[in-house]
């Protein structure tokens, strides 16, 4: 699906490229912002539940005769970074009505560029469930890394957490790859390069801020 | 009554073309009976109690009163045969000796009566009917019933009604009414009194139809056997996803609640829909386009086609809920297919369809295709409104490779997008371990909660 191991890329159809064109111009609305990415970020829950085992199950058919069917194994929850993280949290609930979602805050310092954990609210039996890490842009991976360094030290196994975001950038990816290679990266598109403000290049703007306030 | 200027469609060219690769409904070579017979003669009632007594709604009575004043040749021959679009028919009103503003259109009917003093008169009218019936009443008798008819329901005064008769409408019933009757197949003498008579002729249509009916689905048949292999290129079937496997199996147990089924089946409709909007044409944007960084994107890609959706009611409603969050405007038509519970043979109850922009997609819903015969009919209603055969998309969730090659083998152009495609042979009442939806109709029926 992509040239990174690690990384699951959604098919680059048409469709998708329409709706990537769409989020990037400048001069989309919020209304339509909300509704394009909406249906990329459902695309990629599908996608990650995808990802999820079945077992073999027999069911009984309307008339009666057994089938040879599956049924989903494992409980998920969804874990979202504040603030731009949350704008997903409808996209999964739209795939699993009643999911938990645990919310973990991380800001950025706008000069260094570093993050830091402000705030977690996770569910109790996290360890026991698959995780959705929820955050529109992967640009240098330093606060989603923050937040999967909270889930591996509550107890996920790492090879549980699955996280999905809007866009990429390819320096993101590499970190992920190096620091926890057993996490699968979901991803609707990978940009060039990020630039010296470490913005993803050609990217989407500020996602939490079109998304919420513009 | 100008002649038609083109010539009359042969009515045994259908039979060659039954045997073709190619879907012929009904409607196209529809079931033509000519009642005529002097002003007052008893026709309207004899054309009503046929109609009555074949109870078959697509029945349509061409009374040609409405064509008082002629229409052109061609608007009258796309009247008469009916085959290819929609008729515009205008309506004639005896109370303001003109036309009204009003007019009916005539689609898909099966059977057209048309009902008038001149109808057994043009000779190229006569060779496209299959029946012609001539309503032999006294003169006297007419008169009387014309003066009864002309002040209570035409609000005619009766100086006027009897100077009329007197001037036009007697001599020229004898001059040219009363000869027609040698071009009719059957001559009902007293009209419609003449019971014995009526019984008569409803009896030999009823005959006809069935006949007619039979060929339908004998050509369905053949459609669905046909050795040639179907078009994979234009069949797309979704992978078979963890996701996709274990939703199939909550939409197959019997043991799933109906707030469930609802949830999952729309879950299932958007991967559909959006499997389906794939193939809509996309081309490269026009202008370049900047991010609120201010980086230039020169590869955008923009949509290029508009999207109509068409629901073959009800399991296509089915989707509705996910093509509103998809495509929250998109245009919405309907058609109704049933199919006749003795014979199954698929009938066209009600069509409304909006009018096709040129160059449009259209997503034609169906949740199930078992014979095919309901979504085929629908494809042809859809070409007959102007649409593309390759514009169409039949989006369906399970389908049976017998029906999707009936589909494919009278339409090649028409493309399909399909959750689970199931390649046994339908049998009628008999269970299979996975396949035994084939038989059955069940998930509007669970969707809508009216099973």
């Amino acid at each position: 699906m992509s040239q990174y191991e690690n990384v699951i890329m959604l098919p680059q159809t048409n469709q998708l490229k329409c709706l990537y064109t769409i989020i990037r111009d400048r001069n989309t609305r919020r209304g339509d912002f909300i509704f394009y990415s909406d249906r990329i970020i459902r695309l990629l829950v599908e996608e990650g539940l995808n990802q999820l085992p079945v077992e073999s199950c027999q069911i009984q058919t309307p008339l009666g005769v057994a089938y040879d069917g599956h049924k989903f194994q494992g409980k998920i929850c969804g874990v979202s970074i504040i603030r731009a993280g949350e704008s997903m949290e409808q996209g999964l609930r739209d795939c699993c009505r009643s999911v938990r979602l645990g919310k973990i805050l991380i800001q950025r310092d706008e000069e260094t560029a570093t993050p830091k954990l402000f705030y977690v609210k996770l569910p109790e039996d996290i360890p026991e469930r698959y995780v959705f890490l929820l955050d529109p842009l992967l640009a240098t991976g330093g606060s989603a890394s923050m937040a999967v360094d909270v889930l591996l030290e509550k107890g996920v196994k790492e090879e549980r957490i699955l996280f999905l975001n809007v866009l990429a950038s390819p320096e993101g990816i590499e970190v992920f790859k190096k620091k926890f290679p057993k996490i699968k990266v979901i991803t609707g598109m990978i940009d060039q390069a990020l630039d010296e403000k470490k913005f993803v290049v050609p990217g989407l703007g500020d996602f939490g801020d079109r998304y919420y306030c513009i | 009554m100008s002649p038609l200027s083109s010539q009359p469609p042969s009515k045994s060219a259908t039979h060659t073309d039954l045997q073709a690769n190619k879907y012929i409904p009904p409607w196209t070579s529809p079931y033509i009976i000519g009642v005529a017979g002097f002003s007052g003669s008893g026709k309207t009632t004899v054309a009503q109690k046929i109609i009555e007594q074949i109870n078959e709604p697509w029945t349509v009575l061409l009374s040609m009163d409405n064509f008082y004043k002629p229409l052109t040749p061609e608007q009258r021959e796309l009247a008469y045969r009916n085959e290819r679009k929609k008729t515009q028919v205008p309506v004639y009103s005896f109370a303001l000796h003109n036309r009204t503003e009003e007019k009916i259109s005539i689609y898909g009917a099966n059977v057209i009566i048309v009902e008038g003093i001149y109808s057994l008169y043009d000779p190229k009218v006569l060779a496209l009917m299959d029946t012609k019936i001539y309503v032999d009443t006294d003169l006297d008798i007419c008169y009387s019933r014309r003066l009864l008819r002309d002040i209570v329901e035409r609000k005619r005064d009766i100086e006027g009604i009897i100077e009329q008769w007197e001037k036009f409408v007697k001599p020229s019933s004898v001059a040219s009414v009363k000869p027609t009757m040698y071009n009719a197949d059957i001559v009902i003498p007293h009209g419609s009194d003449n019971t014995k008579a009526i019984d008569m002729i409803i009896k030999h249509i009823r005959k006809q139809l069935q006949k007619k009916s039979e060929e339908h689905l004998a050509h369905l048949a053949r459609l669905g056997r046909m050795v040639a292999p179907i078009n994979y290129n234009n069949i797309k079937v979704l992978p078979k996803t963890n996701q996709l496997l274990g939703m199939k199996s909550i939409i197959l147990n019997r043991e799933t609640s109906n707030d469930d089924f609802i949830f999952y089946f729309d879950r299932i409709a958007s991967t559909l829909i959006s499997e389906a909007l794939e193939l809509v044409h996309y081309s490269p944007a026009p202008n370049d386009i900047f991010t609120p960084s201010g980086y230039r994107i020169t590869d955008g890609v923009v949509q290029a086609q508009e999207v109509v959706a068409v629901n073959i009611i009800k399991s296509g409603d089915c989707f509705m809920r996910s093509l509103r969050k998809i495509i929250p405007e998109a245009i919405v038509g309907k058609v109704l297919i049933q199919s006749d519970s003795q014979t199954g043979e698929p009938q066209l109850h009600t069509e409304r369809l909006p009018q096709f922009s040129p160059g449009c997609k259209v997503l034609l819903f169906d949740a199930q295709v078992i014979s095919g015969a309901a979504a085929t009919m629908a494809v042809k209603v859809i070409l007959d409104h102007g649409v593309e055969e390759s514009e169409i998309v039949l989006v369906v969730y399970l389908a049976s490779e017998t029906g999707l090659r009936r589909i494919l083998n009278a339409f090649p152009n028409v493309k399909v997008v399909v959750g689970n495609l199931s390649a046994v042979e339908p049998k009628e009442g008999q269970d299979n371990d996975t396949d035994w939806w084939m038989s059955m109709r069940f998930i509007d029926a669970r969707y809508f909660g009216t099973d």
